[in-house]
């Protein structure tokens, strides 16, 4: 068959740990065709012998890493030099095209792809939610949005694939319509000002990315599904991807069905949930010089909720404060989604030029555009439960051009110009005066950024200028009704700097400094009417002026070997003219009763914290990891507590490893089985006064899970299950930042049975 | 072509449509009449959730009297103006009117039914104890729970359901 039988080929090689770069014994490799398998030795190395020439899957695995498959085509002796990702806290360094492309250098963390399919009963919110310096606003289970270092809503940015996520992100009860299935890693930047990011986000940027398709002539994918028992949900993904000849495409959709979820002790009715999406994207590359990136994606879902949370006035919410047992609550389970719920896509459509105009310059051009479509429903009067009370679409276009340059002695100079431009409408379909006005707005900015590497240490400086231009065309909420046009232009200037430095081989220590300027958004100055998302009517004001912050960070990390990582993230952020939304003293009548009244304000602010995580290899078989996060936020001009700041908490996991693999029959072997216990304690806000709130903070609570878990190699496939059980105690408890916490308890406990075939 | 498409649609000026605000009651009138004697108590709010004060018209009723009383519920922002009380009395099975009132000896009841026949509260006796003076509160509960303990009897503490309207009115009885 072959044109010599001469299996004496030998693949030898290296692995070690990519942060320390420290050989990592014990990393056991597969070659999945041939069903063989060997363990580096305490240098890190190993060797296959008699090997024939073909085409072969290794896949490297080893406790606390992200495990690795690599496709190699071996016709001769071949050696293999192979870094391990052992930390979910990357060092900023991604290997782009060669280059060292280091996000700034800045304090980050990220999920990966392991993580994220182990977690996709949840949204792509939950995923990040043990991540250090990450909390959740929620609104319900199936409803929750990012919290990092205190800031969310306008405050943060998400980048879906490299474009900025449009929509209504000013919603504490608006999720990101992002598919997790879709990202290989979700990146949490915590820096300061990140000036490629787009201005105005104050520090905090979420980046969900799909890998490159990996030069893989096969069709590859995978298929995952879970089902969970806490709301009877079932989650179906399909991943398909091919480097084709005429270009690289990769497939994915998702099915989500989820019925009421359930608290420890009764059902949530009306908390289901229904999700249907579509990613596509192809590649090409021509001859070495450009690249190009397509990509669309879908987003469609139905989210119901509680039924209860939905609130009459201040005396039916005083009355639902002191019930044990939302109303409304039926002992019984149901997959039907009614009023009140809301029913969103989002759809998105890239194309990205990647130009290499030799080997020190690239420029790269982005167009995108997104359509993202809102409706939300509440229990009326008369037929009118299926009219939408809130209905809102937004167009957005996307338009980004930029220019790397590598010179000298490690310098690198990165120039762009990014425009956003947006059309926002009320659909005249709710019969209800709209909470935000129809508006149009046009955003352009551009950025520089110089960075230096010397000896140990990386300097990298940027400045921004941001130019948006705002045109709200507002119905008074007065007699008579008339309709107010507002034009607003903001001008706004970001800067940042950043010094990091390996002052030892296994240390290193970064501060980032960072200016960011923050114009009022649409919702700050012009909501107005009931929003049952502050359970309370909502005023904008048009006097706001512009957020100016700054942010300093610190971060020191120690790694001295591939067994011990220890990172600490010291932070403080000072606001000045911090818009946030201030319960008033006045009480509205209405015929409908009495409402608490919120109004968009300014004082001057700080937030402050520290986060903290450790990662320790006991041995090759016992791997654990701490995380812990402290946070303070105050209102300094009023000298209050800051609302919606999130609670400290703590985490930690221990994970046992069966360092043997078992084998079954002549093809089949189990390898990586492991099971890992974890915990999660949110302290109790000690804070908030009691004229802050309806309600004072919850209590403290923990929250243990425990999860099984195994990978079944085969000749041509990989079979992940685990199986994980959450809240394992069925612990009663509810959390500041829920809203539905006002109402009814958190959730109970959930076990989900999860499998991922990849082939 | 996307994108001059994308362009011109951002370009949109138009002006946003005022919208129909159909659902809105803007007018509560609780019509109380006895032989020759008519009072009417009156809640007035035009600008729903706006901040202009509600129009708040209290009475005076006589002592020891049996009245009628008659519901009424428009909505006075549309032209013309639209008699919301037909919608109730529609879903009647979903919505209950509650009385209540701190005046000694003042009482109601219900005299009419829904589907069930369980009382709605558009149409009721009222019924005036010595003279005194103080506050009667009206409120619209929809989708209550009307088999709960005291419900029927006009008692809200079990009732639940979301409240469409709270009004309370100055009441003397002379």
């Amino acid at each position: 068959m072959v044109r010599s039988q001469e299996c004496d080929l030998t693949i030898s090689g290296n692995v070690y740990d990519e942060a320390s770069e420290s050989p990592l014994s014990y990393v056991t490799i597969f070659i999945q065709e041939t069903q063989e398998g060997t363990v580096t030795d305490d240098d890190g190395n190993f060797t296959f012998e008699l090997v024939c020439p073909g085409e072969y899957h290794f896949i490297f695995s080893h406790i606390g890493c992200e495990g690795k498959k690599f496709h190699f085509h071996i016709d001769q002796d071949t050696t293999l030099n192979i870094p391990l990702s052992h930390s979910s806290t990357i060092l900023g360094t991604v290997v782009v095209d060669g280059k060292k492309n280091n996000r700034g250098e800045q304090a980050n963390s990220s999920v990966n792809r392991q993580n994220i399919e182990d977690n996709a009963n949840q949204n792509i919110s939950g995923i990040l939610e043990n991540e250090t310096g990450v909390h959740l606003i929620k609104n319900g289970n199936g409803i929750s949005k990012p919290v990092v270092h205190g800031l969310y809503g306008n405050r943060l940015s998400i980048f879906n694939n490299g474009i900025l996520q449009s929509g209504q992100q000013w919603g504490n009860d608006h999720s990101p319509e992002i598919d997790p299935f879709s990202s290989d890693k979700i990146t949490i930047i915590k820096g300061a000002a990140a000036i490629e990011y787009g201005g105005g986000n104050l520090g905090a940027v979420v980046l969900s990315e799909p890998k490159r398709i990996e030069e893989e002539p096969h069709l590859h994918g995978q298929v995952n599904y879970n089902f969970e028992s806490n709301g009877l949900g079932h989650t179906l993904n399909t991943r398909l991807e091919k480097y084709a000849s005429l270009f690289a495409w990769r497939l994915s959709g998702t099915l989500k069905k989820y019925g009421d979820k359930r608290a420890a002790n009764y059902y949530l009715n009306n908390t289901g949930l229904e999700e249907a999406n579509l990613s596509f994207q192809a590649e090409k590359s021509w001859d070495e010089d450009v690249f190009f990136e397509f990509y669309a994606s879908t987003f469609n879902t139905t989210l119901g909720v509680l039924r209860g949370s939905h609130i009459g006035n201040l005396t039916d919410l005083e009355q639902a404060l002191t019930n044990e047992v939302p109303f409304f609550t039926e002992d019984k389970f149901s997959y039907q989604i009614d009023a009140p719920k809301q029913v969103v896509s989002h759809h998105l459509i890239k194309g990205k030029l990647k130009f290499f105009l030799d080997e020190s310059q690239i420029v790269d051009i982005v167009l995108a555009g997104q359509m993202n479509d809102r409706k939300e429903f509440d229990v009326r009067r008369g037929d009118r439960s299926d009219m939408p009370s809130l209905s809102l679409s937004q167009l957005t276009f996307n338009g980004d051009i930029s220019y790397t340059k590598y010179f000298g002695e490690d310098w690198k100079l990165k120039v762009g110009n990014q425009n956003i431009i947006t059309d926002n409408i009320n659909n005249p379909e709710t019969g209800i005066l709209p909470l935000i006005p129809d508006y149009g707005s046009w955003k352009s900015g551009l950025f520089g950024t110089l960075a230096k590497t010397y000896n140990k240490t990386f300097f990298n400086a940027g400045l921004r200028y941001d130019y948006e231009d705002q045109r709200a065309r507002t119905i008074s909420n007065t007699l008579p009704r008339e309709i107010i046009r507002y034009e607003n232009k903001f001008h706004n200037i970001s800067a940042l700097l950043t010094i990091k430095s390996n002052i030892t081989r296994t240390q290193s220590l970064a501060w980032n400094i960072g200016y960011a300027m923050r114009n009022p958004a649409i919702n700050e100055l012009y909501s107005s009417g009931l929003h049952q998302g502050v359970s309370g009517i909502e005023e904008g004001s048009i006097d706001l002026e512009t957020e100016k912050a700054i942010k300093n960070t610190l971060e020191y990390k120690f790694f001295p070997n591939s067994d011990f990582t220890m990172n600490a993230l010291l932070y403080y952020q000072r606001f000045k003219d911090y818009i946030y939304l201030k319960p008033q003293d006045e009480i509205r009548l209405t015929i409908r009763g009495a409402f608490p009244v919120f109004k968009y304000e300014q004082t001057d602010a700080n937030i402050y914290g520290l986060d903290l995580s450790t990662q320790v290899t006991f041995s090759n078989t016992l791997y654990g990891l701490m995380k812990f996060s402290y946070i303070k936020g105050e209102d300094s001009r009023n000298d209050l507590p800051l609302i919606f700041i999130p609670p400290n908490n703590l985490f930690a996991s221990l994970t046992y490893r069966v360092q043997k693999a078992l084998s079954f029959s002549n093809n089949v072997k189990m390898e990586e089985t492991e099971v890992e216990i974890s915990n999660r304690l949110i302290l109790q806000k000690g804070d908030i006064l009691e004229e802050q709130d309806f309600v004072l903070p919850p209590a403290t609570y923990n929250l243990l899970a425990l999860k099984f878990s195994t990978n079944l190699i085969l000749p041509s496939y990989k079979i992940r299950c685990f199986i994980k059980a959450d809240n394992l105690f069925n612990t009663q408890y509810r959390d500041y930042l829920n809203r539905q916490r006002y109402f009814a308890d958190d959730l109970g406990i959930s076990v989900t049975l999860g499998m991922n075939i990849k082939f | 072509m996307l994108v001059l498409a994308l362009f011109l649609t951002a370009c949109n000026d138009d002006d946003p449509i005022i919208e129909n605000e159909e659902e809105l009651i803007t007018t509560l009138g609780y019509t109380l009449t006895s032989g020759g004697e008519t009072v009417t108590l009156l809640f007035q709010d035009f600008d729903g959730d706006g901040g202009e004060a509600p129009i708040i018209t209290g009475g005076t009723l006589t002592a020891n009297t049996n009245y009628v009383g008659s519901m009424q519920l428009l909505n006075e922002s549309e032209t013309p103006t639209e008699d919301i009380t037909e919608e109730i009395a529609e879903e009647d099975d979903d919505h209950q009117f509650f009385f209540e009132t701190d005046i000694p000896g003042l009482s109601f009841i219900y005299t009419d039914g829904d589907s069930a026949a369980q009382p709605v509260g558009l149409s009721s006796t009222l019924s005036t104890g010595n003279a005194g003076s103080g506050t009667i509160t009206i409120t619209l509960r929809h989708e209550p729970n009307k088999s709960a303990e005291g419900v029927s009897d006009g008692d809200i503490t079990n009732a639940g359901g979301e409240t469409d309207i709270e009004v309370t009115f100055p009441v003397d009885v002379q």
